[in-house]
């Protein structure tokens, strides 16, 4: 008796539901009805709460930032895409990409004590396999084994995004000169990084002044400019007003970085 | 011990009806990613045709004209019928040409659904990965139910996509958002004729 209830039960709301799930299964009900006009009157909260990132948070920067970025796009446009054209025909991808695979490795410092300060430890550990199968099996870091045959990942983490992990708000949103965007958090977080840099702790086999770490670092830029260029041109392709258009792009990033 | 039952039998029935919907919608995204990955390898296209393909192919999955809605915020009603049909026409248009060109590069890679989530009951998220040979790239494909009917069932369609944190839709807003701040719903409209 107890189980045929049961049955009846369990009958009665599949039912129930599935005769829900033909007139749609719509909880509140007046949901269809009341807005059919006006459908994107219930995406608002969707965006309202996301606009904050958006606003213009020091008004007084924004003639410079908007003139920065003009400077910077004619740079990345008239002057660093031919340079970067002319690199390009004088080597191939595979280079590039293990030239590009080798500073990669070299920043694992940045990445490890980044993981760390965040607290995320398994994560940190992964990055220190990581390291050390692609600076032996890899060669010096210029192949990715670890990624490709061992299926680990690795996790990019740098001294901006802990400082927004401990609740450092962005500040200011500055575009700088040939970096592009950034803002306090990032540009303070950037200064540290430089402290982490391989480049700068092991300067005794490495780089011997300034002029060489600067040399090096451009070097690094200029290996991955195809790549970066090809990719700024097609983000550069959407804009309708550059400047808050790479801005919101740029903050978002981060944003979601430091979520992640 | 039969109110246990019960609220078992209530959980698996609540997750067989929300799986019946975000499986069909499953089903025809992946249906559209088959197809479009076929016309980007079709090699006997031109590129003309290529991207025109690709377009019909998207078109039934997006919500184009909302997109445009909701990209203007709060100005979208103030504007007047006639503007906002011109708004909407250079809007689609414009996301056509930007997705196609986009798309056009994607040769070898693949997509895959890594997760689908339902925040709300008409809101529908779908997390996926485009692979290809050495990177993957995240992209989120955001769904609303419509109240158009397709089959007796309520169609769902795409109204934002997410790359790698970086909403589409959230980046016209501001950008659009900033051009209305320093100029007029027609300065605008100028830049979106190109």
């Amino acid at each position: 008796m107890k189980l045929l209830s049961m049955i009846l039960l369990y009958c009665s709301i599949t039912l129930n539901l599935y005769s829900a799930h033909i007139t749609d299964f719509v909880p509140q009900s007046d949901y269809n009805e009341v807005n059919t006009h006006n459908i994107e009157e219930n995406f608002d909260d969707e965006f309202s709460s996301e606009e904050a990132i958006t606003i213009e948070k020091c008004p007084s920067l924004e003639d410079y930032n908007r003139f920065m970025t003009k400077h910077n796009d004619n740079l990345y446009i008239n002057i660093l895409t031919p340079l970067s054209n002319g690199y390009k025909n004088i080597t191939n991808e595979p280079v590039r990409d293990s030239i590009d695979n080798f500073f990669y490795n070299l920043a694992f410092p940045i990445r490890f004590i980044n993981n760390i300060l965040q607290f995320e430890i398994i994560d940190a550990s992964e990055e220190v396999a990581v390291f050390a199968v692609n600076t032996t099996v890899g060669i010096v870091g210029l192949f990715q084994p670890a990624q490709k045959y061992f299926k680990l990942k690795t996790h990019k983490e740098d001294f901006g995004q802990t400082l927004g992990v401990y609740g450092f708000d962005s500040g200011c949103h500055i575009v700088l000169p040939f970096f592009g965007p950034s803002n306090i958090r990032d540009i303070v977080g950037m200064t540290i990084n430089t402290n982490f840099d391989a480049l700068h702790y092991s300067h005794h086999k490495i780089e011997q002044d300034n002029l060489e770490t600067i040399g090096i670092k451009m070097f690094e830029k200029l290996n991955g400019s195809p790549k970066s260029l090809e990719d700024y041109q097609h983000i550069k392709d959407d804009a309708v007003d550059l400047y808050p258009y790479l801005k919101d792009i740029y903050e978002q990033y981060r944003t979601q970085q430091i979520k992640e | 011990m039969t109110n246990i039952f019960i609220k078992i039998i209530l959980i698996l029935s609540f997750g067989l009806v929300s799986l019946n919907a975000s499986n069909t919608v499953k089903k025809e995204f992946n249906d559209t990613f088959d197809s479009i990955i076929e016309v980007v390898k079709d090699s006997t296209l031109t590129k003309e045709e290529r991207n025109k393909k690709i377009i019909d192919t998207i078109n039934p999955i997006f919500d184009f004209e909302l997109m445009a809605k909701l990209s203007l915020g709060k100005t979208w009603k103030q504007l007047s019928k006639d503007t906002q049909e011109e708004f909407v026409s250079l809007y689609v248009k414009r996301m056509k040409n930007s997705y196609s060109a986009k798309i056009d590069g994607y040769a070898d890679e693949k997509v895959i659904i890594n997760d689908i989530t339902q925040p709300k009951s008409t809101r529908m998220v779908f997390y996926t990965s485009l692979v290809g040979d050495n990177d993957s790239i995240n992209i989120e494909y955001k769904y609303y139910k419509t109240k158009i009917k397709r089959d007796n069932k309520k169609v769902w369609l795409i109204y934002d996509v997410v790359i790698e944190g970086i909403s589409i839709l959230k980046t016209d807003r501001a950008q659009f958002s900033a051009v209305l701040k320093r100029g007029s719903i027609e300065s605008l409209m100028q830049k979106l004729r190109g």
